[in-house]
């Protein structure tokens, strides 16, 4: 696999994985063909010892990016200006490609409940979360993402769809999307809604980078568990997202009951069989 | 307040204490109740959470076993909700919670094993420093030991037992059943640290304890010779407390000496 660039200027990385503990050793002694890895931000938020250590030698070999759990973005409580101070010690170190996070909120009066809370999608909620995403992205200086979450409840006093909602925060906060494709799945399912006519209405030029993922179907519902391999309605839909944004950085996120690397890198390539006939076909 | 504020309160109250204001904002599907959809939330916060604490405490759980453990994490859960960005700080106080009233669990070596397996996480991610070899102790002029000391490493941390903690987590380690819980006559001292990214631990005599306890502090050997004579002869005084800091300079517990 090799990175290339798109046409425009949005940064094309190919096709990468979510770097997990388990995998450190191999990566370093095989080298795998991935393009970039992602690593979850808080994981590597520490003084020192085996996180940072496999992480600075993996950074030798691959190009990264990073992806947050706790910014709570749209937390009613200030920016938790401490965390934002080591995310960016931690993006000097890294030097990522970009910094992304959810769109969501984590915890309020000082709480984290460590999940990814659904925001009501308002007007005062748009509003709260662009001026937020500007203070962020004027203090880290590096491009930044926002993902869509998977959600399990709708609220009452919500007055837009959530591709409204999102794109009118990337489009306020002037920020990129993270487009996760498991997620709007999961959140179709859950809400009932059309995932294509999702993926129809965000901005093409925002969205920097898709995660596809694998979940936990209970019958009436999908909870986003990132512990399974990838289904075939979330491959569908991913090459139906191809076809509108054309080339996206795009990775495999597993999160629970990690696999082998050789299974992540088997999905890892049906991702790019699925993607690249349909960006050649595009460019021809 | 404003409304959105007012909506995460409500929500982190449902999640954390079940409290139900939330039941009325949020609408139900033709499948699924408003309340089954909230429940995915306070069940998942629990359940994470837990992970989270088996994560840090595998020893703790094998030694409570599954149904000890869970009830454990949940009052802790529930005691102490987390306040952190990285869940990997989330069972900070576990050891103290065991101590105390509210603790589900009236073993006090397993507040121990908690203080222990903590200790061993902190040594497993605290900063990088590079050690002091013998050399460089070697290159300061004899005549400046009286005033020369020592930084310990960041990972270094010390633990004073009451228990058969350690033989009991080493146990657990194994796989073997481990033997019954002892209190010792004295608490024994242990120190705790990581050498190229490895975690170690070892017990230490009372005067090398001493010695480290003030080494740490940044006493100088001089006055480490000095306090030792509690313990040891005068004319064997430093060969004891040289032969302390070669064995600490050997293991990775220094990280600089100095003698200004």
């Amino acid at each position: 696999m090799t990175a290339a660039t798109t046409s425009d200027k949005r940064p094309y990385l190919g096709f990468g994985l979510g770097l997990r503990t388990d995998h450190y050793e191999e990566i370093l002694a095989r080298r795998p063909k991935v393009d970039w890895f992602e690593i979850i931000s808080e994981n590597y938020m520490v003084a020192g010892g085996k996180p940072l250590y496999y992480l600075d030698r993996i950074r030798e070999h691959y190009p990264m990016v990073m992806h947050g759990v706790s910014m709570s973005i749209g937390g009613a409580d200030s920016l938790d200006r401490d965390y934002l101070h080591q995310l960016k010690a931690l993006a000097e170190r890294v030097q990522p490609h970009w910094i992304s996070d959810h769109l969501c909120w984590t915890g309020v009066d000082g709480k984290n409940l460590h999940d990814l809370m659904p925001l009501p999608y308002t007007e005062e909620a748009i509003q709260h979360v662009a001026k937020r995403v500007a203070e962020v992205q004027d203090y880290l200086e590096r491009p930044f993402l926002l993902e869509n979450v998977s959600s399990y409840v709708t609220y009452t006093r919500s007055q837009l769809s959530e591709w409204e909602f999102l794109t009118a925060v990337a489009e306020e906060a002037d920020c990129h999307i993270l487009l996760d494709i498991n997620n709007i799945y999961v959140s179709a399912f859950n809400h009932g809604f059309e995932p294509r006519e999702y993926i129809d209405r965000i901005p093409i030029e925002r969205v920097y980078q898709f995660h596809l993922a694998g979940h936990t179907n209970h019958g009436d519902y999908i909870i986003d568990t990132h512990d399974h391999p990838v289904i075939d309605p979330v491959w569908e839909l991913f090459a139906y997202a191809a076809r509108r944004f054309g080339p996206v950085s795009t990775m495999i996120e597993r999160d629970d009951n990690i696999p082998p690397l050789d299974e992540l890198l088997t999905e890892l390539v049906q991702a790019q069989a699925i993607a690249e006939p349909i960006y050649a076909e595009a460019a021809a | 307040m404003s409304p959105l504020r007012d909506l995460q309160r409500d929500f982190q109250r449902y999640v954390t204490q079940r409290d139900d204001a939330m039941r009325n904002q949020v609408v139900d599907t033709a499948q699924v109740s408003a309340e089954t959809r909230l429940a995915i939330y306070a069940d998942g916060y629990r359940l994470r959470l837990l992970e989270a604490l088996e994560d840090t405490y595998p020893a703790l759980k094998q030694y409570l076993g599954e149904s000890r453990f869970t009830a454990a994490g949940l009052a802790y859960i529930d005691a102490h909700p987390s306040t952190y960005p990285s869940i990997r700080w989330f069972g900070d106080c576990m050891a103290a919670f065991l101590r105390s009233d509210a603790s589900p669990c009236d073993e006090p070596v397993v507040a121990e094993l908690a203080a222990f397996e903590w200790s061993l996480r902190g040594a497993f991610d605290d900063a990088d420093q590079a050690v002091t070899t013998l050399e460089d102790i070697a290159a300061i002029p004899p005549e400046e030991w009286p005033v020369m000391h020592i930084t310990l490493h960041p990972s270094v941390r010390r633990l004073d037992l009451q228990w058969n903690t350690t033989s009991i987590w080493n146990a657990l380690e194994d796989g073997a059943t481990p033997e019954p819980p002892e209190q010792g006559e004295y608490p024994t001292p242990y120190v705790i640290w990581r050498h190229e990214l490895q975690q170690y631990f070892r017990s230490l005599p009372v005067d090398e304890a001493w010695a480290l306890d003030q080494a740490a502090t940044g006493m100088a050997f001089g006055d480490l010779c000095e306090g030792l004579c509690e313990w040891v002869d005068a004319e064997h005084v430093a060969t004891r407390a040289a032969g302390f800091l070669q064995q600490w300079t050997v293991d990775g517990l220094v990280c600089a000496v100095a003698t200004s």
